[in-house]
């Protein structure tokens, strides 16, 4: 490794004007270098301007609306970007840096076959002709691992799977043999064996090519074993820099250390998770110690029976005839008063189907469901009314889970008033603001609107409506996975600690396996429907029996 | 409990919104003063006489003063020799004896007649009636047409779009079935066909615009119904266990009322720019009453014949109102809707 | 393909039934009898009877509407009340002279339309962009009826630069001397609404990812905009384009009756005023059935355009 430097990003601002007097400061004088033939992780949580440094160095901030001040500088290989010509600035772009986004899916021109839109990357920057540009095409799929690439290449995007969309765009970002590729969260919208490939593909090609990568994330474990040098930041502003090594073992900054120890891992399960503030307020000794243990055993009280329950949608297919397609394939388990039960699964595994079939939000296509003796799915409408306040749900998107034009008092009190509880709304409203204190917000919410709060906030609020009725058992539907990890923390000590407090059961679905890890006591793994492994959750990721659980455990980043 | 606090619920927040833009308030101030002669012209206070004969025919607007040109105003008319009678020609008709008395009969009669206006503030139309009664009343029948069409059609549109939407199955198929039937035949030859059957009349063109234009609305209404429907809010309100109603009614309508706001808006200068177009074509508004189609009607061969003012006020007057109108309509969107708005 | 297109032409019949029921519903049932609303419109007795019989007026209604299909699919409606031509003649002969003025309205306003659309879009919030898109506004607001009025006055009566009305048997005379004021009036209405709409298809396309990802490829400004971002707004203007066609046949009625352009809108026009009820019956299912067909044909454009449109 060289110690020159490819870019040198030095005291960057970016201002957003939002209003007529509104501004929005996005980076506040940001410093950090890029060496050559090196991997920089950039981490922070949404918000950090982790994604606004990328795009100014592309230049793809809207220019009508952003202002850099001139003693900001940004020099690549000698040259200070911030004083060339748009025009000199697109050119460098998809030549010497290049880009690839989250969302593969909407990255990629949807009308163009991928094989053009390499093309023109290609002919946009070399003087090929266009048989020549195709068949560098061709080879660059193979090099991104397109299983044969002379048929693929006439394939349009939505031809493909997600993984395979972000192939082709590391492909048209490598095209034409940059110095330094920029990877923007590129596996967060992919499932995490996906993810693995991705990272092992991008790894492979910086060496392969000599190129640097901007690795840009809100992972910090995701980028442990690749990064040589890693920035954290927060709010605008650099916490940390320096090499991975020391950033991972010995963490000077409080808020790199907080993002390192809120973030569950599959190895230590604390009785509490440590939250940011503990480390900003410098409680992080006081954190409790000691390990929570979990599991089921065959002496606990069950409270709800599924029995090869199956889910299936009809699809219209030919002239008349109708497809049925099995979302949810003969799943058996028991929930155990009080414990949790994570269902664990990758995208189309049927996990959220599953949930949502087992509260009748879904119809039922055979199965039953046994609770309190009664076979739920049996049960017509009005019968089946009465048991909806013993079984709950909290929805992944804290964003839509609440009706914008309610307000929280008007949420927290329609359950009450749909099952009777409390004879008057002055009641009623009583009940309500000691919930919203006990999720921990102020009783100043009950006349606010969801929009007024973020997205930890919201899940709050939804918890608090899924307690004013005293469910039994609460379905958790990726209920965290939207939330930046240290608001992920605060929500599943909320969860951890209502559990221990009113003895609740939750079914926990979830794509991430720490999550799972750390909240359950058992586990059941769903693949395309079907469930392939139910266990108590240590004996599950201790000794994984079935081959899809083992490849799922081993693409967890960070192990 | 707690004081309330600062809390904008979504129509505050785009009422202020809206209040902010200085364009809006303009137009909505325009609009007020519209509605407020409008309903003064319905409860009969002002325009009453707007059938009568105040003024000779094409009487000029007043500041043109009465001598402009005016091959029927005052100083084109051919003088009218007043007929001295002497006392020769009394001593020869036999009439003579009963003068007094005509006189005074014509007197009474006169009296009781108005005697018709040279002038008049905005001109007369042929028949010497004032324009600018005219335009008032006229106004008053295009905006209750434009605005109870639209109420019907957006009443049908929503009701028929929320239970298509939030249904779906048999009865969204028999719904769409409508649909399509409707709009398989071009809109305006379907409102042609309408009035063939049915005839003229007020209340028929309010029928035939209502009827025949829901179609928009229920597309709107049913593809946000779907939408709305699948959202989390819907699935939650599910599972606390709120029926059917209450979902329909109290959770999604909320969330798109906006929408039906604005396509009410929207239809009705839909509606008072069909109607315009009907009653111009004789197949809307009767002629025996008067809308600012039936206006346009007229102002044709007035145009031959150089008198311009009635033509001039009514195109003044509707393009002011239906401009405000359009104008408001795009800004109460971009209140309401801020993300869907032109960026 | 094949099975698609089939499934489509298999659900247009419910549609295609029930445009026929409502118009059969509409002017044999709700219309009433024909012998009340010709009154006085037609002089002989023996003539309305004709028509009561042709119609099977004496019969039950399911005979009647029987007729009715009859009539529809041997494309045979009789004659005209009022003139006793042969309405399938009418047709035949009106739809040419609206199409002569449409077609090149429909033209010209795409071309216009796009052109000024993608201009606008490129430049959108600047100063050029927020007058086009408030003169638009104001332009949709006031009627087509006083643009026709003004405009005929002015530019014919007036300055005289267009002959007043009329029109003639020759196809290119029509071209060149008759058709043009009622098309510059006609694209003086359509235009804003058009460029309206296209702008916010354009503009809707450049806020999307593809846009960024070409930008970050290097493309110049004018190649996100020309090979990226139109192609995709391609999709919603080109359909918009396609449904406008039905339309094009009952051509502008107003500019019709204005002009005095025989076209099929005058001829609609003159057979409500005179109740000729065979007339707008068979316009109205005919160009119901086009309509359809012109969907379907949308449909399959559409795939064309848009390769995640999936013909299922």
């Amino acid at each position: 490794m060289t110690t020159e430097n490819l870019l040198e990003i030095k005291n960057l601002r970016v201002t957003f004007r939002l209003g007529k007097n509104e501004r929005f400061e996005a980076l506040q004088g940001v410093n950090y270098v890029i060496p050559k033939n090196s991997v920089v992780a950039l981490v922070g949580e949404s918000g950090s301007g982790k994604s606004v440094s990328a795009m100014a160095i592309m230049d793809l901030l809207p220019r009508a609306n952003t202002e850099i001040p001139a003693d900001s500088g940004m020099v690549f290989e000698g040259t200070d970007l911030l004083k060339q010509t748009e025009k000199q600035r697109r050119d460098l772009c998809g030549k010497h840096i290049s880009m690839i986004f989250q969302d593969p899916m909407t990255s990629l021109n949807p009308v163009y076959r991928v094989g053009d839109q390499i093309v023109e990357v290609l002919r946009l920057h070399k003087p090929l002709s266009k048989n020549e540009a195709k068949k560098r095409a061709v080879e660059l799929l193979r090099e991104v691992g397109i299983p044969d690439p002379e048929t693929r290449i006439n394939s349009y995007p939505h031809e493909m799977s997600g993984g395979q969309q972000q192939r082709v765009m590391i492909a048209m970002a490598i095209a034409c043999e940059p110095k330094l590729l920029i990877a923007d969260e590129p596996t967060t919208a992919l499932d995490v064996t996906i993810q693995k490939q991705i990272i092992e593909l991008l790894m492979k090609l910086k060496q392969s090519h000599g190129m640097s990568v901007l690795f840009i994330t809100h992972d910090l474990e995701l980028v442990r074993e690749i990064a040589d040098h890693v920035v954290v930041m927060h709010r605008g502003v650099i916490k940390e820099q320096g090499p991975a090594e020391s950033v991972f073992t010995a963490p000077k900054d409080p808020y790199t250390r907080a993002l390192l120890a809120c973030r569950p891992t599959i190895d230590k399960r604390p009785i509490r998770l440590p939250i940011v503030e503990d480390f900003l307020q410098g409680r992080e000794h006081e954190l409790p110690q000691g390990e929570r243990s979990r599991g089921v055993s065959p002496a606990d009280p069950i409270i709800l029976q599924v029995n090869n329950l199956k889910k299936t949608f009809r699809v219209k297919q030919g002239l008349f005839s109708h497809k049925e397609v099995a979302a949810v394939k003969d799943v058996s388990f028991k929930l155990a008063r009080g414990k949790t039960l994570g269902i664990v699964g990758e995208s189309g595994s049927g996990k959220t189907t599953l949930g949502k079939t087992i509260l009748r939000l879904n119809s039922c296509e055979g199965g039953e469901v046994i609770y309190n003796n009664k076979n739920l799915m049996g049960l017509s409408d009005r019968e089946f009314q009465p048991y909806k306040r013993q079984l709950q749900i909290i929805f992944q998107n804290p964003y839509a889970s609440l009706n914008p034009r309610f307000t929280v008092g008007d949420i927290l009190l329609e359950p009450m008033r749909v099952h009777g509880i409390h004879d008057t709304d002055k009641d009623r409203a009583d009940h309500a603001i000691q919930l919203l204190r006990r999720v921990g917000l102020d009783e100043k919410a009950f006349h606010k609107y969801p929009h007024e709060f973020s997205g930890g906030q919201r899940q709050r609020i939804s918890i608090a409506r899924c307690l004013s009725m005293k469910p039994e058992i609460l379905v958790c539907d990726e209920s965290v996975s939207a939330l930046d990890v240290s608001v992920q923390a605060q929500v599943l000590n909320l969860l951890q600690e209502l559990q221990d407090e009113y003895g609740m059961s939750y079914l926990f679905i979830s794509h991430d396996l720490s999550v799972v890890k750390y909240i359950s006591d058992e586990v059941l793994v769903m693949h395309h429907g079907e469930m392939v492994e139910y266990a108590n959750s240590d004996e599950l990721y201790r000794e994984p029996k079935h081959a899809y659980t083992q490849k799922l455990l081993a693409a967890i980043p960070g192990r | 409990m707690t004081q309330q606090q600062a809390s904008y619920g979504f129509w505050r927040a785009a009422g202020k919104r809206l209040w902010a833009d200085k364009l809006a308030r303009f137009c909505m101030a325009v609009l007020v003063v519209y509605f407020l002669v409008a309903g003064a012209a319905g409860m009969g206070w002002v325009a009453k006489d707007w059938n009568e004969e105040v003024g000779v025919s094409y009487a000029n607007p007043s500041f043109l003063g009465d001598d402009y040109p005016n091959p029927q105003g005052k100083n084109s008319i051919i003088s009218q020799d007043v007929l001295v009678i002497d006392e020769k020609q009394k001593a020869v008709d036999p009439l003579a004896p009963y003068y007094e008395e005509i006189e005074k009969n014509a007197a009474a009669y006169e009296k009781a007649e108005v005697k018709p206006s040279w002038t008049l503030l905005l001109g007369g139309d042929k028949w010497g009636r004032d324009v600018l009664d005219k335009v008032i009343k006229a106004g008053q029948v295009s905006i209750s047409i434009g605005l109870a069409s639209a109420l019907l059609a957006v009443f049908i549109g929503t009701v028929l779009g929320a239970l298509g939407g939030y249904f779906g199955g048999k009865l969204g198929d028999l719904l769409e079935w409508f649909y399509n039937i409707f709009t398989s035949v071009p809109y305006i030859l379907l409102v042609l066909a309408f009035a063939a059957v049915f005839g003229k009349g007020v209340s028929t063109v309010i029928l035939v615009l209502g009827f025949v234009g829901w179609t928009g609305t229920y597309r709107l209404i049913r593809a946000e119904y779907i939408k709305q429907r699948g959202r989390d809010y819907v699935m939650a309100a599910n599972a606390i266990g709120a029926s059917h109603g209450r979902k329909m009614f109290v959770h999604i309508l909320p969330n798109v009322s906006h929408l039906i706001l604005v396509q009410l808006s929207q239809l009705v200068v839909d509606f008072i720019k069909a109607e315009v177009i009907l009653s111009f074509l004789g197949l809307g508004v009767p002629t025996d009453s008067v809308s600012w189609g039936i206006m346009i009607n007229e102002v044709m061969p007035e145009l031959v014949l150089g008198k311009w003012w009635q033509l001039a006020t009514v195109a003044v007057v509707m393009s002011t109102f239906v401009v405000s109108f359009g104008l408001f309509t795009d800004l109460l969107r971009d209140a309401l809707d801020p993300k869907a708005s032109r960026r | 393909m094949s099975t698609y297109l089939l499934r489509r032409i298999w659900q247009m019949i419910p549609t295609l039934a029930g445009v026929m029921l409502l118009v059969f519903f509409l002017f044999n049932v709700f219309g009433g009898d024909p012998a009340a609303i010709l009154a006085g419109k037609v002089a002989s007795k023996e003539k309305i009877d004709a028509i009561r019989e042709q119609l099977g007026l004496n019969a039950p209604i399911w005979v009647q509407l029987w007729i009715f299909v009859k009539q529809v699919f041997t494309f045979d409606f009789g004659a005209s009340w009022s003139t006793n031509e042969a309405v399938s003649a009418i047709i035949l002969q009106k739809a040419p002279v609206s199409l002569t003025v449409m077609l090149q309205v429909w033209l010209l306003d795409a071309i216009v339309a796009v052109t000024l659309a993608v201009a606008v879009a490129y430049k959108r919030g600047s100063f050029t962009d927020r007058a086009v898109m408030g003169i638009c506004t104001a332009a949709m607001s006031i009627s087509l009826l006083l643009y026709v009025v003004v405009g005929q006055w002015l530019l014919a009566y007036k300055l005289e630069w267009f002959p007043v009305l009329g029109w003639s048997d020759d196809f290119w005379t029509n071209v060149s001397t008759y058709a043009p004021l009622p098309i510059l009036l006609l694209l003086f209405v359509s235009i804003a609404p058009s460029l309206r709409l296209y702008r916010s298809f354009v503009v809707e396309e450049t806020g999307q990812d593809y846009a960024r990802t070409a930008r970050a490829k290097g493309a110049s400004e004018h190649r996100v905009m020309f090979v990226h971002v139109l192609r995709n707004a391609a999709v919603p203007i080109v359909t918009n384009l396609a449904l406008a066609l039905p339309g094009l046949f009952v051509g502008s009625f107003l500019i019709e009756m204005v002009f005095s352009i025989p076209g099929l809108g005058k001829e609609i026009v003159n057979a409500v005023q005179r109740s000729d009820f065979p007339v707008i019956k068979a316009i109205t299912v005919y160009l119901a059935m086009f309509a359809m067909a012109v969907n379907l044909l949308v449909d399959v454009l559409y795939k064309r355009l848009d390769p995640r449109v999936e013909l299922k």
